[in-house]
């Protein structure tokens, strides 16, 4: 596979701000990259830098194998989907679709066709001689996908596309562009803070923080093996809890220091005394009997969706998610289970994963 | 119970300001057609007993009134036209960045704007002395009134195009724009209605300029018609008939323009303001 998107030890700076630092990334020919990341962590400028709206203050950008240093965005073939759309407001649907078609200088008639045709596959055609005005949310957010397929680019870029649509037409168009996508062979970057999204949608997920790729990966590897304590809350949902923890004198056992020294064997020695933060994911704690249970928390809250429940401490600390419904009430004191082959572990300083052979 | 007073209360009042505000106007029309022994009857008349509408052509010729609404139209347009080919692009860089040159630069504008044009005559017609500006008077008013037209048309304009989304210009520079194409055939066609509004009231000020056309334009034949009207008064004027003639003719046009445009005009004046 050749990559398609590259860039090397890409930096910006606004000012005195360091808004992306020493980037190193290739995306592949075919391949759908999101970018995540709280919002300020530099997934939307990196974007933008790909797409031109940006420079970047040192370092090479390549497409398709050119330097795109300076390069204006006209001159890049790259089409973007904005957040907002911005179909042009003066232009009809039809007009809105073959505007790059008749800045390349292709003739009226022509454009016109073209628009029909991506009219057709984007279920635009009623809505051709329409103002963008007078179409509703996801009407518009099809046109925005219309104007950049029609031009066949080397890469579509997506900045936080379905943030302005209502949950459920979301969660369509989340299926209809991965599709989309798959049918035109296309390159996509997809820029997001919903993680849900990242996961579902992409090949690859590039974890953004503070300017710094954090991690990147296949969706279930980032899920399965998160590098750092941010990477493991980021991704997953509900977060995955975090108890501050310390391994025993002997190191062969986690001491959940916050729950009282309750603790539980580890899977393989590790080195005594160390401070730990084990990272525990909602859907594999489960509540258990006394003898079983690993420690124990105070009920908080319960709530259910009628699919899963979920039960939180009263600290706000520990969530369980379980299918099952519970009988459990505000202030129970009950007992949790965990394999201790889910329990994550991060060094207490530097967050980091602490790597153990079983991965 | 005690609320549905105040609106009629309100409304009352603002109609009283506007009958109070707009007396002169009816009063120019109404003295225009009196006969000249009715103008200094007391009490006055509200309106003439008979109305005598042939002053206006007399006023016209006797006056070469043709000649003064030309130079005022010569004046107003050329104001304009600067002031919107300037201002145009002065307002679009100054509602795209920003930074602390832009904020100097919005603030030097806002306080040209401040300095009233009598203020600013002398030094101006000692500069265009100088330049030699003064053989051509007409020029010389456009440069001047256009001066101060443009921070008013720069301060609104830039709201105008604050109001046009970055990220069309953004949409039209991806899809293969250059930066100009992405000004011209996006941004402007967006931002019409509020220029084009600016552009109105620009010429609307500019056809009722004074100041500077009186200081710096001595050969009547090129005076606009508000120098012509003073001209027609004096401490012995008793001609009021034919001033409020000159007066309506002069003013009737404008007035007409405003009441047809009106709505647009506090349209395109709010545009910035609401989103």
């Amino acid at each position: 596979m050749t990559a398609q998107i590259e860039l090397q030890n890409v930096d910006k700076h606004y000012g005195t701000f360091h808004a992306l630092k020493n980037i190193d990334l290739a995306i592949d020919k075919g391949s759908f990259v999101a970018l995540v990341g709280p919002s300020g962590c530099g997934k939307s400028t990196l974007l933008r830098s790909i797409a031109g709206l940006e420079s970047i203050s040192s370092g090479t950008l390549k497409i398709a194998g050119e330097t795109m240093n300076g390069v204006p965005p006209r001159k890049r073939d790259v089409a973007m989907v904005f957040q907002s759309y911005a179909l042009y407001p003066h232009m009809t649907v039809e007009r809105n679709l073959s505007y790059s078609l008749r800045l390349k200088g292709m003739s009226r008639a022509d454009a016109k066709k073209k628009a029909e045709e991506v009219a057709k596959t984007t279920g635009l055609s009623e809505l051709l001689h329409r103002f963008p005005r007078q179409l509703s949310g996801g009407q518009r957010q099809r046109v925005a996908m219309g104007r950049a397929i029609i031009r066949n680019p080397k890469a579509f870029l997506f900045d936080e596309p379905l943030s302005n649509l209502d949950a459920s037409l979301r969660v369509q168009m989340r299926k209809e562009i991965r599709s989309l996508h798959d049918r035109l062979g296309a390159t996509s970057v997809y820029v997001t803070h919903d993680q849900i999204e990242a996961m579902t949608m992409a090949d690859y997920v590039v974890v953004m923080r503070n300017g710094v790729i954090e991690q990147r990966g296949r969706p279930l590897e980032l899920y399965d093996f998160p590098a750092n304590k941010f990477v493991a809350g980021f991704i997953g949902s509900p977060a995955m809890n975090f108890i501050a923890s310390s391994i025993d004198a002997s190191g062969t056992r986690l001491i959940f220091d916050e729950y009282s020294g309750e603790s539980i064997a580890l899977e393989q020695r590790l080195e005594p005394n160390r401070k730990v933060i084990a990272g525990i994911r909602p859907e594999f704690l489960r509540v258990a009997s006394e003898a079983e249970a690993n420690f124990h928390i105070e009920v908080g809250t319960v709530e259910s969706t009628g699919s899963a429940t979920y039960i939180s401490s009263q600290d706000q600390m520990v969530t369980v998610v379980q299918s099952e419904r519970t009988e459990l009430k505000p202030n129970d004191r009950v007992g949790l289970k965990v394999d201790s082959a889910r329990i994550h572990l991060f060094d207490a300083k530097t967050e980091a994963r602490i790597v153990t052979d079983a991965g | 119970m005690n609320r549905l007073p105040a609106p009629k209360l309100f409304l009352v009042l603002a109609l009283g300001l506007a009958a109070l505000y707009l007396f002169p106007l009816y009063w120019m029309y109404v003295t225009s057609l009196k006969g000249s022994s009715e103008i200094f009857a007391n009490p006055p008349t509200f309106w003439p007993n008979d109305p005598d509408p042939s002053i206006y052509p007399e006023t016209w010729a006797r006056r070469t009134m043709a000649t003064f609404l030309w130079n005022s139209l010569v004046i107003a347009t050329g104001v304009t036209s600067l002031t919107v080919l300037l201002g145009t692009g002065c307002a679009y860089v100054l509602a795209r960045y920003r930074s602390v040159w832009i904020d100097i630069g919005l603030f030097a504008i806002l306080m040209l704007q401040v300095l009233p044009a009598s203020v600013m005559i002398t030094p101006l017609y000692v500069g265009f002395n100088q330049l030699g500006l003064l053989d051509y008077p007409r020029t010389a008013v456009i440069l001047a009134a256009a001066g101060k037209a443009i921070p008013f048309y720069i301060v609104l304009v830039r709201a105008t195009f604050m109001s046009v989304p970055r990220e069309l210009e953004e949409a039209a520079l991806v899809d293969g724009n250059s930066r100009w194409g992405a000004f011209f055939f996006i941004v402007l066609p967006l931002a019409r209605n509020g220029i084009l509004v600016l552009a109105i009231l620009t010429f609307m000020q500019a056809f009722g300029e004074y100041i500077y056309s009186k200081s710096i334009i001595t050969t009547q034949s090129l005076q606009p018609a508000s120098v012509g009207l003073s001209g027609f008064l004096g401490p012995n004027s008793t001609d009021w008939n034919g001033i409020m003639a000159y007066a309506a003719i002069y003013v009737t046009p404008i007035v007409l323009v405003f009441v047809i445009l009106q709505r647009r005009i506090v349209a395109g004046l709010t545009s910035g303001a609401l989103k």
